[in-house]
């Protein structure tokens, strides 16, 4: 839905194209074609730009209607297509005028029930559009249900006086409109020739991959009819600006410095961004380390929303769990490659397919836009990790967190020149000790002296028992890294289930606590103190505890100790 | 530190009862342990002291039921004495704070001289 944008502060560096495309609404005549290509990679905002744009029409520079539609895959069956089509365009521009969104929301009331606002407001036209359209339907023509919808803001543009903006918004799916199976309708682009053609409505037309949408405007019907726009991606300084602003409101203390040099890493995305920040404040960060930047990273690409975001995209290109495999290959090989495009005879024997099989998903990953070969100049990095991330999961069989843990490594070897240590332990009474002897093996290969070793062990004991009690869940283990450096140790103890976060140290009252019936609550005042830091995160479905203890010199036995 | 299976010892001198809390010192442990101070409680006997010299690992849960037993003592007008502390739980005690609500002694020799000093009537 149109109405569902960002908060216009978090929509940055993009007022000189809202400016411009608001020129087009108000004339129609001041852009060159009348009609707007909006190009840009993936993420970079074009659906948003096109909802704020929205926004302002509808809220602030009243006198042009905006009408938004995203084509769906679930809708390109000529009639689908048509009575969504119609009935949204009818209700976006009756909330328009009674600047009602919830007008446009309820999808669900018939149009018939609308018929009393229509008459309200004065809109007859309205009313006959509607009873047309429903003639329409009754004679069952899909064709004229399609030209029918696609020719109403026309009809609304010329009977009501006002000019109706038009945003399409992953339009080259328009091309795959059919009637009654997919591909059956020669050149279905075709419906929108008078629409596009007319200086009633301007358009404005998003669509990925761009070469595809390019592709639709050099047919000759609609050659030189639109206008083409590029959204590049956001400065370095802007999208640190925006980095820094999105984390401050969620109460993340930046690192300028770090995240610098990440928001280069992430091309100036800004769909990038955001996700980042989502998944920091989800895995409860509140300040912010190298290891944080890349452990968030790693979880959006393998788990998080980037990568549902890029899952989504090949959904809509390659549908069956088989072709998802395939197209996998197809991609990781494709990383690999030089080359422009893969010699698909040479795929074919690389990956033990038989040409025929790989031919329509190599198609369908072709379109998508995911191919990047490896010397491209303008790699999208986090595309590339989430492909190997697929690959992992869909190819080799490899356990998400598994994966988020191989990509982090990639970019940040856990401990650096530290020695690590994994176990994983049961959730069954006194599993703490068996923890809590690794401690004091690692602490006498440290050398460290008892007395710090076993306060060690007993804020292990501590986190395992409390993770145990806890943790809720059905996956009744906990996992343990240990990472070992000459002056710090840092253990990490992960347990699946429900979060917790403790309350503060400041809420345990010894005196209220001897005279209370619970005595309980102790165990994240001992590792505070125990401990350099005690860090709390949320990772996907785990609760992480991270302890961490500098080791001064005092602490470690000399060889004469 | 060894944490070996938990077993409550025992000893009474005079009006005197001496537990020997032996090994991890968790919540089942912590609980066998409040149960045996229980019982000398019923039976008249109000001075105790907890000898830590054989305890492993005490842990939070364990520090809670020790809790309980202070204030079943206190509330029967009893004394409760730690003594053979090891250096992590006299500082566990002493980071939690618990410390200005503990009777603290080097040994049992000095317990008992504290008891017959009558400071504890």
């Amino acid at each position: 839905m149109p109405f569902n944008a960002i908060p216009s502060k978090d929509f940055v560096n993009r007022e000189a194209d809202i400016d411009y495309l608001k020129q087009l609404a108000a004339s129609g005549k001041g852009a060159v074609a009348g009609n707007i290509l909006l190009e840009a990679a993936r993420g970079m905002g074009k659906t948003e730009l096109l909802k704020q744009l929205y926004r302002i029409l509808f809220w602030e520079d009243r006198g042009v209607v905006p009408f938004y539609y995203s084509f769906r895959r679930s809708a390109l069956k000529a009639n689908h297509f048509a009575k969504d089509y119609f009935n949204r365009f009818i209700r976006q521009y009756l909330a328009y005028v009674k600047r009602d969104p919830s007008l446009a929301e309820n999808m669900s009331a018939p149009l018939a029930r609308l018929v009393p606002v229509m008459y309200s407001l004065k809109l007859k036209w309205m009313i006959d559009l509607v009873d047309d359209f429903q003639e329409h339907l009754w004679n069952d023509d899909p064709q004229a249900q399609a030209v029918g919808a696609i020719s109403a803001p026309l009809t609304a543009a010329a009977r009501g006086g006002n000019t109706v903006l038009i945003m399409f918004d992953d339009f080259h799916m328009a091309n795959q409109l059919y009637e009654t199976s997919p591909g059956d309708v020669s050149g279905p682009i075709s419906l929108f020739d008078d629409s596009i053609n007319t200086s009633l409505c301007p358009h404005i037309m998003t669509g990925s991959p761009e070469g595809l949408l390019e592709s639709i405007f050099t047919d000759k019907s609609f050659r030189g009819k639109a206008e083409r726009m590029f959204i590049g991606p956001l400065p370095e300084d802007v999208a640190h600006s925006l980095f820094s602003s999105l984390c401050e409101r969620l109460g993340i203390r930046d690192n300028r410095e770090l995240s610098l040099k990440f928001m280069n890493f992430l091309g100036g995305n800004p769909l990038y961004i955001m996700n980042m920040v989502k998944s920091l404040r989800k895995m409860q960060k509140k300040e912010i380390t190298e290891r944080d930047l890349w452990e968030c990273y790693s979880y959006e690409v393998s788990q998080g929303e980037t990568f549902f975001y890029w899952s989504s995209v090949l959904g809509e290109f390659v549908g069956t769990a088989g072709g998802r495999r395939m197209a996998a290959e197809i991609l990781i090989q494709y990383t690999r490659s030089d080359a422009d495009m893969p010699e698909a005879g040479m795929l074919s024997r690389v990956l033990g397919v038989r040409e025929s099989s790989l031919m329509p998903v190599l198609d369908a990953v072709s379109i998508s836009g995911m191919m990047q070969p490896a010397s491209s100049e303008s790699k999208d990095y986090v595309l590339n990790d989430f492909i190997h991330s697929l690959h992992m999961r869909e190819v080799e069989g490899v356990k998400r967190e598994r994966a988020r843990e191989l990509i982090q490594s990639k970019y940040f070897p856990a401990g650096g020149a530290a020695s690590c240590f994994e176990m994983i332990i049961p959730m069954i009474a006194d599993a703490e000790l068996v923890a809590s002897k690794a401690v004091e093996q690692i602490g006498r290969n440290m050398n460290l002296s008892s007395e710090v070793t076993e306060q060690i062990q007993l804020a292990i004991i501590e986190s395992c028992i409390n993770a145990m009690e806890h943790s809720g869940s059905y996956d009744k283990r906990i996992f343990l890294k240990f990472s070992v450096q000459r002056e710090r140790l840092e253990i990490i103890i992960e347990s699946p289930g429900k979060f917790f976060k403790p309350g503060t140290d400041e809420t345990l009252d010894i005196e209220k606590q001897l005279s209370s019936d619970n005595k309980r609550g102790w165990g994240f005042k001992l590792m505070r103190r125990i401990m350099d830091d005690v860090r709390i995160e949320r990772l996907a479905d785990r609760t992480r505890v991270i302890l961490t203890k500098n080791i001064k010199p005092d602490e470690v036995l000399n060889e004469s100790d | 530190m060894k944490a070996t299976n938990f077993k409550v010892i025992s000893r009474l001198a005079g009006d005197v009862v001496v537990l020997y809390p032996q090994g991890y010192l968790n919540n089942l442990a912590g609980e066998s342990l409040v149960s045996k101070c229980n019982s000398y409680l019923s039976q008249g006997i109000k001075k105790v002291v907890l000898n830590f010299s054989g305890t492993d690992f005490i842990n939070s849960i364990g520090i809670s039921l020790l809790l309980h037993i202070m204030e079943g003592l206190k509330e029967g007008g009893g004394v409760l004495c730690f003594t053979n502390l090891s250096k992590v739980h006299s500082d566990t005690f002493e980071m939690l704070g618990l410390t200005n609500h503990m009777l603290v002694f080097g040994d049992e020799e000095e317990a008992f001289r504290y008891f017959d000093s009558g400071s504890s009537s």
